[in-house]
């Protein structure tokens, strides 16, 4: 009874968890509330149809898109079988943020999809601004990063 | 394209056009506002950072600024009502004109001299064209009072000029993100990436750019007014102002400041040249110091234009508006060519150019 007391007046003080959706995306999942309200001040929602083009090859590279709802076709020579499909809850262009300025694939919507974009100068930044945010961004890169990697040697291992 | 496509976008073409016409007048005002945001904007972001809402990180921005202005007015309104009250009493005197303004004693010597010459060569009619040009000097500054009263809408509009930017300020303040995203709403798929880097390279240069430039008039006004003030040159804090401002002017800002500091010397009575070398020494410390400390770390990146252009622009802008279109003539150059710069290379890149 106590307790339940204690966690209400808590979150009479902490308010809304209105933005607690970006939580699906496993890079944002250790943001609290407040943390989430600041980060989705540089998001940008956006609505693609069927067969719209995402991005080109050899374009600039400044979004990372984050699937909200929807599926992305991923083409290019670096992905295994030269496409990949991405979907829900999935995003494209976080780990190439760190590697380079141009796109080395091609994605086009293969269904009515909604993005949150954002860009890699502002995320830039606002790790930077934010450190302790930034941290936790930061340590669930890297264990996407390794996951990738792991998966890539057992991968190459089995062929 | 559809006919339907096509007419919406004429419409929309009309509506902007209609807009722009209606607004217009208060294009000054939201020019003015933006780069007031633009300076604020950091300090209201490091406090919405800190957990205070935006709307009071505002508000705590503007008291605090408000706070600064009010220190300063108290500090340098006695210094200029009394300046003030001792040129209009030699303006309104009974003393005949030539003789108020003789009592300058710049003025004094160059009589002295003028009225030498005369004698030497009788024909140039010196004095009489002397006293000519001290009597319409006379008279044009006799003419404030009374134009001030006659254009007393300009003074109004000058008023409401300062009196709403702080509010529209307020609003960019505390809606601007908000403002930024509906924009990229309009904005079609193809070209969303393409916006993106253009509006935020925009952003990064204009604000950075304007800040820096903020920060440099009252590193340059503090230095100088404590440089002037420690040589005993009088009204150093209003000289060192109008040496900060004039600052913004590559190249040739530096040399208004130190003109301004001498004129003022000169016109107090000091014909000695010691306190004018005094002068000429402190400006050029505050530029030593400036130049090796301040510009670096607060500026960055210098205004790379060559001082030919400078030149041009500076003397466009006053032909074009006066003494206040000569000192932002060349930030704006400068901004345009950035932003015209940061399409090019990105319309490039994007394969649209």
């Amino acid at each position: 009874m106590h307790r339940n007391l204690f966690n209400w007046a808590l979150s009479l003080l902490k308010g809304k968890d209105r933005f607690g959706n970006l939580r699906k995306f496993s890079v944002f999942k250790d943001l609290n509330s407040f943390e989430l309200y600041l980060l989705h001040q540089i998001m940008n929602e956006r609505a693609y149809v069927e067969g719209e083009i995402l991005f080109e090859n050899k374009f600039p590279l400044e979004l990372i898109y984050f699937i909200d709802k929807g599926e992305v076709e991923v083409i290019g020579a670096l992905q295994p079988n030269g496409s990949r499909l991405l979907k829900k809850n999935q995003f494209v262009g976080l780990i190439d943020m760190f590697q380079e300025n141009v796109r080395s694939s091609s994605a086009r919507v293969t269904q009515d999809s909604v993005f949150l974009a954002v860009s890699q100068t502002d995320l830039r930044k606002f790790i930077h601004d934010n450190p302790r945010i930034g941290i936790k961004i930061l340590i669930r890169t890297c264990e996407l990063i390794s996951k990738f990697s792991f998966d890539l040697a057992a991968e190459i291992k089995g062929d | 394209m559809k006919l339907t496509t096509i007419l919406f976008d004429i419409f929309l073409l009309a509506v902007i056009i209609l807009a722009a016409t209606f607004y217009k007048w208060i294009f000054s005002y939201l020019i003015s506002a933006i780069v007031l945001s633009y300076i604020l904007s950091p300090s209201v972001s490091w406090l919405e950072r800190k957990r205070v809402p935006r709307w009071l990180s505002v508000v705590l921005i503007y008291l605090s600024t408000a706070g600064v202005i009010v220190w300063f007015a108290y500090r340098m309104l006695p210094d200029l009502i009394s300046q003030g009250e001792t040129l209009m009493n030699m303006i309104n005197s009974d003393q005949a004109p030539a003789n108020s303004m003789l009592s300058i004693p710049i003025f004094k010597s160059l009589s002295g001299s003028v009225l030498k010459l005369d004698q030497q060569i009788p024909m140039l009619n010196l004095v009489d064209n002397f006293d000519r040009l001290i009597e319409s000097s006379k008279v044009f500054l006799s003419s404030i009072p009374k134009l001030l009263i006659t254009n007393y809408q300009v003074v109004l509009s000058a008023v409401s000029f300062v009196a709403t930017i702080p509010l529209i300020s307020f609003f960019l303040l505390k809606d601007g993100n908000k403002l930024v995203k509906d924009f990229y709403k309009i904005i079609p798929n193809r070209y969303f990436e393409l916006s993106i880097i253009i509006i935020n390279k925009i952003n990064e240069t204009v604000g950075n750019f304007l800040r820096a430039m903020f920060f440099e008039i009252i590193a340059v006004t503090i230095m100088a007014s404590i440089a002037l003030s420690i040589i005993g040159v009088k009204n150093s804090i209003l000289i060192g102002l109008c040496a900060g401002v004039a600052n913004v002017i590559p190249y040739f800002g530096p040399f208004i400041g130190t003109a301004i500091a001498i004129t003022t010397t000169l016109i107090d009575g000091n014909t000695s040249m010691l306190p004018i070398l005094n002068i000429i020494f402190a400006m050029y410390i505050v530029q030593v110091i400036d130049n090796n400390i301040v510009y670096p770390v607060v500026v960055g990146t210098t205004i790379n234009m060559h001082p030919l252009i400078v030149l041009l622009t500076v003397l466009a802008g006053g032909w074009y508006g006066g003494i206040i279109w000569m000192l932002i003539s060349v930030p704006l150059v400068y901004l345009i060519y950035s932003v015209v710069k940061v399409l090019y290379v990105n319309l490039k890149k994007f394969q649209l150019i």
